[in-house]
């Protein structure tokens, strides 16, 4: 991994600024709202405190009814009209009640507008049997027909019930038994509406018709001989007392509530006997779609916003409310899934002595947080995500620039250490930085290396520099000791002494002939020749030196005019001639061969015999480097040295290649300029 | 009456040996180790032939210095330098300060003894009064075998004994090719290929002195070299 790679890694760090200002928010938005809930119980205290003054209002409580026996009616905000359906009532289906029944549920639904109760069921029948005059007629026999039964009682005096069965579908007539009879009642207005799978009936009845408690039941036949199934709301004898808002507390309440803010009082039993107020929860607030997305993610979700709603069924069951009619002061919040407006809702006991009277729901939006907080948090997003960039994109910039620091500094290296040049200046050298510190102490090794490679380059030289007088002891005196009497075995002594000495002197000429090519090619005045004349010229007399070997001469120029020292050429020739001959075999063919190019010429000595180790090509020509095995230790490795120098001091290359069956060695001449 | 050679010689070893090796050809010896004994000495008595090398102990030049003191006392002095110093550089500088000739210790012994009785003879050549015979004359160039001298053109051309006796191989038989080792007998001493080189360029230089227009040495590569006459 680069660089690059690796910093803009790094710079996900900064994904941790958005995360941090996120949990930042979180927390404000949970202190924000355990704020406003606390404020809102306060008002809630107070409100429950000062309700208790109006106990009497409270609807009565009957301890022996069970819940589930008690209706509740729906307070209506139009007039319905009475024809069967259910869609015209400004309430929604949620609200309607169900109870078993033999064909199916059997959902209902009981409202007053006005000084009118509205009844809605609808009774899943799968076969409708209708009444007839004689069934309507015969009090008590009517559980022959399918009917609907509205029982009301005002215990312990009243008990009466209103029964709906029709002839055929449409507006029917309602009976009205009491303790006295049975007969129609003019002043309900009732219709029969029949639907697949059953009928529905809606009904007004006047509010005075009817008591304190009311039930519902269906009776259910298939057969006009046959009494059919009771279903009802109710298990007792008498029907609980119904539920419903009480007026004089709904005028009392209402002048507790804000804007936003919605008011419910409970009874002990948790039905809703006053409302106030309204929570606005599907304001197009929304912020920008990314926000809410990452809010969501972020913020703790509340439940889900429907449920603040009033109960439809008119029964305040949310567990907050439990527990505050359980004398535990308690809250809740909620949110809207779609819109993201929060509610957040708390309930407060009304108690009076030891008893609980029923409990004040206040709920207010948290609209004025959440619009402050996604402002914030789009502002917030968008603030860390373009420092995200920002830092994102410096540092990517500054791995580019450091990258390309580093890259040019070690290609400058590279190619200080191919071309030799150890001393040339290398990028960065003068930078303040750990990358200027890398590149002196590269150029410190690479100037290392290159003293080292001096030192050995005159090594050879100075060697034989300092060999030279000891030698000349030993050979002189060797000489004197010529002109000394000696035996026969002292004299074969001194001439092998002399062998020896003589050999070491010509060590001593090879090891120092380098610096004397260098020093010729300082002082050597570059004539104008005929490369070719001379190659030719040369090539013949190679013939007659080494006899063993044949020589090929070939080239497709005419003439080759070159510039340098052809005695220093020749002497090149005669390293690389003296390196094929002694890596092929007699008899075999040296091919000397010029050609010329766009601007150099190539002189090639190819030799057959065995391929030049890979792993020695690079170092073939630098001083006291000898591809040869081990038998043949006359050679120090000078030979090919002496051929490089004299080939760049010419200002061309000198190259060994493997060829077929052999070697190649090819050396560039550049053209003569004029 | 026994010549009298001076060897100046840091080495003892080296000294001894060629004190040897003069006093057994009859010559009388000098050495000295230093410059100032040495200087000391001469300034009482000159002798016939000095031996220098260049390098004497801490004095690493002193024998240029010395070279140019004792030629500025007397030009016919034949001095020569005996040094482990190979470089071009300092048989120039040895040459320039007036030596006659600039040898490494490559040299045997026998070659040394040649040199040194050429170079009395030349000047024993010198003193008597110039005849013709061992004369060669080849187009412009006259050699005097005696007196070792070569003239061009008439003009005495300036060269060392070993630059003159590589003239004289070469112009002895005009058009033979003489390789290097040929010329390397000739000269008296072991010369590598690149000494010829510069020899031969040394001379070409002091004939073009003379005569810009000189080039009857001519390179035969990868052979040697040959005197072309006219």
């Amino acid at each position: 991994m680069n660089l690059r790679r690796q910093l803009l890694l790094v710079s996900l760090l900064t994904l941790m600024l958005p995360w941090a200002g996120c949990e930042f928010i979180r927390e404000t938005e949970i202190a924000l709202r355990t704020g406003q809930q606390q404020m809102l119980a306060g008002t809630a205290r107070a409100v429950a405190n000062s309700l208790v003054q109006y106990r009497e209002e409270f609807p009565l409580l009957d301890a022996s009814t069970a819940t589930n026996d008690q209706l509740y009616i729906h307070e209506l905000a139009a007039r319905p009209e009475i024809d069967g359906y259910f869609d015209d009532w400004p309430l929604s289906s949620d609200s309607l009640r169900t109870i078993r029944g033999p064909d199916g549920p059997v959902r209902f639904a009981l409202a007053s507008f006005g000084q009118a109760v509205y009844l809605y069921i609808e009774v899943s029948d799968k076969n409708v049997i209708y009444a007839t005059p004689q069934s309507l007629m015969a009090e008590g026999a009517s559980r022959n027909v399918d009917r609907v039964t509205l029982a009301s009682s005002s215990p312990p005096y009243l008990q009466e019930s209103f029964s709906f069965a029709a002839e055929a579908p449409g507006q029917i007539l309602s009976y009205k038994q009491t303790a006295y009879g049975f007969a129609p009642e003019a002043t309900i207005f009732a219709y029969w509406q029949d639907v697949p799978g059953g009928y529905q009936v809606e009904a007004r009845i006047p509010a005075g018709q009817l008591g304190t408690h009311l039930g519902i039941s269906v009776n259910n036949t298939s057969d006009p001989q046959q009494s059919g199934t009771r279903s009802s709301s109710f298990t007792g004898r008498l029907p609980g007392p119904a539920m419903q808002e009480v007026d004089e507390l709904n005028r009392i309440v209402a002048t507790h509530v804000q804007s936003d803010m919605r008011l419910i009082l409970t009874n002990s039993m948790g039905w809703r006997i006053a409302t106030a107020g309204e929570v606005q929860a599907d304001r197009d607030d929304s912020g920008s779609g990314l926000a809410r997305r990452v809010y969501d993610l972020l913020v703790e979700q509340g439940k889900e916003a429907a449920f603040a709603e009033p109960d439809p069924l008119g029964r305040e069951l949310q567990p907050y409310v439990s527990a505050a009619l359980d004398g535990q002061e308690s809250g809740s919040w909620f949110r809207n899934s779609d819109t993201g407006t929060a509610v957040v809702a708390v309930a407060a006991p009304i108690v009076d002595g030891n008893q609980t009277l029923g409990a004040v729901v206040l709920q207010q939006g948290t609209d004025a947080i959440l619009s402050l907080r996604t402002e914030g948090l789009s502002r917030l997003i968008y603030l860390t995500l373009v420092t995200t960039f920002v830092v994102a994109g410096g540092l990517l910039g500054y791995a580019t620039w450091l990258s390309r620091r580093i890259r040019s500094l070690s290609i400058a290296a590279e190619d200080a250490l191919e071309s030799e040049n150890l001393t040339s200046a290398l990028p960065s050298a003068l930078a303040d930085d750990e990358v200027g510190d890398l590149s002196r102490s590269f150029s410190w090794v690479l100037q290392q290396l290159g003293e080292y490679n001096d030192y050995l380059r005159s090594l050879a030289s100075k060697l034989s520099h300092e060999l030279r007088t000891p030698l000349a002891i030993v050979t002189s005196s060797l000489e004197n000791l010529e002109h000394e009497p000696l035996n026969e075995a002292s004299l074969g002594y001194t001439e092998r002494a002399r062998e020896g000495a003589d050999r070491l002197r010509r060590i001593l000429s090879a090891m120092s002939e380098a610096s004397r090519v260098e020093e010729l090619m300082s002082h050597a005045e570059p004539e104008q020749f005929d490369l070719r004349a001379v190659l030719e010229s040369t090539a013949s007399a190679y013939r007659d030196v080494y006899k063993e070997r044949s020589f090929n001469f070939s080239s497709d120029l005419d003439e080759a005019r070159a510039t340098g020292s052809p005695e220093l050429l020749i002497q090149m020739l005669d390293k690389l001639v003296d390196n094929a001959v002694d890596f092929s075999a007699v008899n075999d063919e040296i091919d000397l061969n010029l050609t010329g190019h766009d601007s150099v010429y190539e002189v090639s000595v190819t030799n057959p015999g065995p391929p030049l180790p890979e792993r020695m090509r690079s170092q073939m020509f630098d001083s006291m480097v000898s591809v040869r095995g081990g038998e043949n230790t006359r050679h120090l490795g000078l030979g090919l040295y002496v051929a490089k120098l004299i080939a760049e001091g010419h200002g061309g290359q000198i190259r060994a290649d493997n060829v077929d069956g052999g070697v190649c060695f090819t050396v560039t001449v550049p053209r003569s300029k004029t | 009456m026994a010549k009298r050679i001076a060897i100046v010689e840091d080495e003892t070893a080296i000294r001894e040996n060629y004190a040897a090796a003069f006093r057994r050809e009859g010559y009388v010896v000098d050495d000295y180790e230093a410059r100032g004994p040495a200087l000391d000495a001469f300034e009482s008595r000159l002798p016939d032939l000095v031996v220098i090398d260049i390098n004497l102990k801490d004095d690493v030049e002193g024998g240029f210095e010395l070279c140019r003191e004792l030629r500025a006392r007397s030009a016919d002095l034949p001095i020569i330098f005996l040094t482990a110093r190979d470089s071009e550089f300092d048989a120039v500088s040895g040459l320039r300060v007036g030596a006659d000739d600039y040898l490494t210790k490559d040299i045997s012994l026998p070659h040394l003894m040649a040199r040194i009785a050429a170079l009395f003879r030349r000047l024993e050549a010198m003193q008597k009064p110039q005849g013709t015979e061992g004369h060669i004359t080849r187009g412009d160039l006259t050699i005097d075998t005696e007196r070792m001298s070569i003239h061009w053109q008439d003009q005495l051309v300036g060269l060392t004994l070993t630059e003159f006796w590589l003239i004289h191989a070469l112009a002895r038989y005009p058009g033979h090719v003489k390789n290097r080792q040929q010329l390397m007998d000739a000269a008296q001493a072991v010369l590598d290929d690149n000494t010829i080189t510069s020899h031969i360029k040394r001379i070409r230089r002091k004939f073009h002195a003379i005569d810009p227009s000189f080039d009857s040495i001519e390179t035969v590569y990868g052979m040697g070299y040959r005197w072309l006459s006219d």
